[in-house]
């Protein structure tokens, strides 16, 4: 017998989890294609390779602490840090990139100036582009990116982890299975908002980030259905 | 653990993914993979026919997530099974990954290359026959490194995840790191060297890419010989820096020690992160004085009239 009702509290957590990921989604600079020829502002490679890149990175983090302590502040935390600092590392190498290899100067296509350091962005753009590189403003954009999926890749794995802690002890099967549920629910909502940005967004300040509701409302209903299906699962399967 | 043997276990860890990054990046440009393929993939019905491997099996991440959960399966089936030595069980596993990868990667480059034969792109046989072993070589030491690092995570520093979902968590960052980072230099400088450096792509070049070389046709091997330089080893250090980086602040500040100490390693990531910032905007302002603005600055009332 399934019981969902003790479940209710776990089934929460796992979809503000999954919401928090669509959302994250919308911060991380990415350009896609067009990027990796430095022919749009961005990261060069595609919005959910890169938030699941770094949010499963949190995830590792998170899954470790979880190994060693019971306190859900730190848990959340660990996998935070651990998805900025893949986030910002991938970045700062990116920036490294795109001024030393290629050659040009970051800049972004979508507003006059950088709405943080206040620095012109239209006269450095080149010609027959949509901007290049990493901006300050993307840079931080990106960072809150990571951030905040961390954080709700871990609340994901922490939330199934309890629902699998209520049926049997947890040993290396249980976890396996855990995590698999997480990134798979992780990968469920990065590709959600890939309709709202179309390739390429450049953070915060793109008009595209506007679009978000739509996306968190989507993930929302996709992740009450994703908790289900995990729940049940992993109460029937938790103890294998 | 001691601390002095958990920190040599993190320095082994960040040196297996440096190689495992610069092998990773090069896999891809010997083989083209991954966003700048879109433009090998457009050259010829731009009319500009090329000697370049063709292979996008996937996105990077997906790709590399595959070869290395198939090597980790394949490692802890021969370790559990057959009671083989972990090193063996590990260079095993990742050259039944590479053989995986090279099918793919054959396939998908003879397929690419015969539906545009009607773009008159030839099919170079020769080519695909020397590039497969490269390709597959790479592939090896990436999904190797992987498992080394995955295999160190798991029992010397005791993560609970099993062997191949760290193996695939761990594919999937390095696929992302990669394609982010060091294909931006196969992309946007190598494929596109007959262009003002600096220029970035203007979109009504797309598609004509570099097609000859020093001598005879470009291949892959050219790209991979250029990005070698650099693209390829910083992929390696952002790969190395993730890796070193994430576990270096819980080595240093063991959250299983104290809660206390826990929250330290939390602060100490921000701190990093916050460096970085830094110094990106360091590189930002640098290059904007050195590579100065493309236009010059109107004012208002006169760009209007």
């Amino acid at each position: 017998m399934i019981d969902l009702a003790a479940n209710l509290l776990w089934m929460f957590l796992v979809v503000i989890g999954g919401v928090l990921i669509s959302w994250s989604v919308h911060f991380v600079p990415v350009g896609g294609a067009p990027a990796a020829m430095a022919q749009a502002t961005g990261i060069g490679t595609g919005t959910v390779q890169l938030a699941a890149g770094a949010g499963l990175t949190g995830l590792i983090s998170a899954g470790y602490t979880m190994q060693v302590v019971d306190n859900l502040p730190l848990i959340l935390a660990s996998g935070t840090v651990g998805a900025m600092i893949m986030i910002s590392v991938t970045m700062i190498v990116g920036t490294w990139v795109y001024v030393y290899g290629v050659g040009c100067v970051p800049s972004s296509a979508k507003v006059k100036v950088d709405p943080i350091t206040h620095d012109r962005q239209d006269l450095y753009v080149s010609q027959g582009t949509e901007g290049h590189g990493l901006p300050t403003v993307s840079f931080v954009s990106g960072v809150i990116g990571g951030a905040l999926g961390g954080f709700g890749g871990s609340l994901v794995y922490y939330a199934l982890l309890k629902v699998g802690m209520g049926v049997a002890e947890v040993d290396a099967n249980m976890i396996g299975l855990v995590a698999i549920f997480a990134v798979g629910i992780f990968f469920v909502n990065a590709v959600i908002p890939s309709y709202n940005i179309g390739g390429t967004i450049e953070g915060f300040h793109d008009p595209k980030w506007k679009k978000w509701p739509k996306a968190v409302i989507s993930s929302f209903v996709a992740t009450i259905f994703c908790a289900l299906v995990a729940v049940i699962a992993i109460s029937q399967l938790g103890g294998l | 653990m001691e601390p002095l043997i958990s920190m040599g276990v993190l320095a082994l860890m960040g040196v297996a993914a440096t190689i495992a990054g610069a092998s990773e990046d090069l896999e891809s440009d010997v083989g083209s993979q991954s966003n700048p393929n879109s433009q090998v993939q457009l050259a010829p019905q731009m009319m500009f026919p090329h000697r370049i491997y063709n292979k996008a099996v996937s996105g990077e991440p997906p790709s590399n997530a595959l070869m290395c959960a198939i090597g980790a399966t394949g490692a802890v089936v021969l370790m559990g099974e057959f009671n083989l030595s972990p090193l063996f069980a590990l260079v095993i596993g990742a050259l039944i990954a590479a053989c995986v990868h090279g099918t793919f990667a054959m396939t998908s480059t003879m397929g690419r290359a015969a539906s545009q034969s009607r773009f008159k792109q030839p099919v170079y046989l020769d080519m695909i026959r020397s590039h497969t072993p490269v390709i597959m070589a790479y592939a090896f030491i990436t999904t190797f490194c992987v498992l080394i690092i995955s295999y160190m995570m798991n029992v010397v520093l005791g993560h609970p995840f099993p062997l191949p979902l760290l193996a695939f968590i761990w594919g999937i960052t390095i696929g992302a790191i990669g394609s982010s980072t060091g294909d931006v230099h196969y992309g946007a400088e190598r494929e596109f060297q007959q262009f003002e450096f600096g220029s970035g792509l203007n979109a009504s070049n797309s598609g004509n890419i570099v097609r000859f070389g020093e001598s005879g046709l470009r291949n892959g091997y050219d790209n991979s010989w250029f990005c070698a330089k650099f693209g390829g080893p910083v992929t390696g250090i952002a790969f190395g820096m993730t890796v070193f980086l994430g576990s270096w602040i819980t080595t240093v500040f063991d959250p299983a020690v104290s809660i206390t100490r826990g929250w330290l390693s939390a602060v100490a990531g921000v701190i990093i992160v916050f460096i970085l910032i830094i110094w990106n905007r360091k590189i930002e302002v640098a290059a904007r004085n050195n590579y100065g603005p493309y236009k010059e600055d109107k004012p208002e009332e006169e760009a209007a009239a």
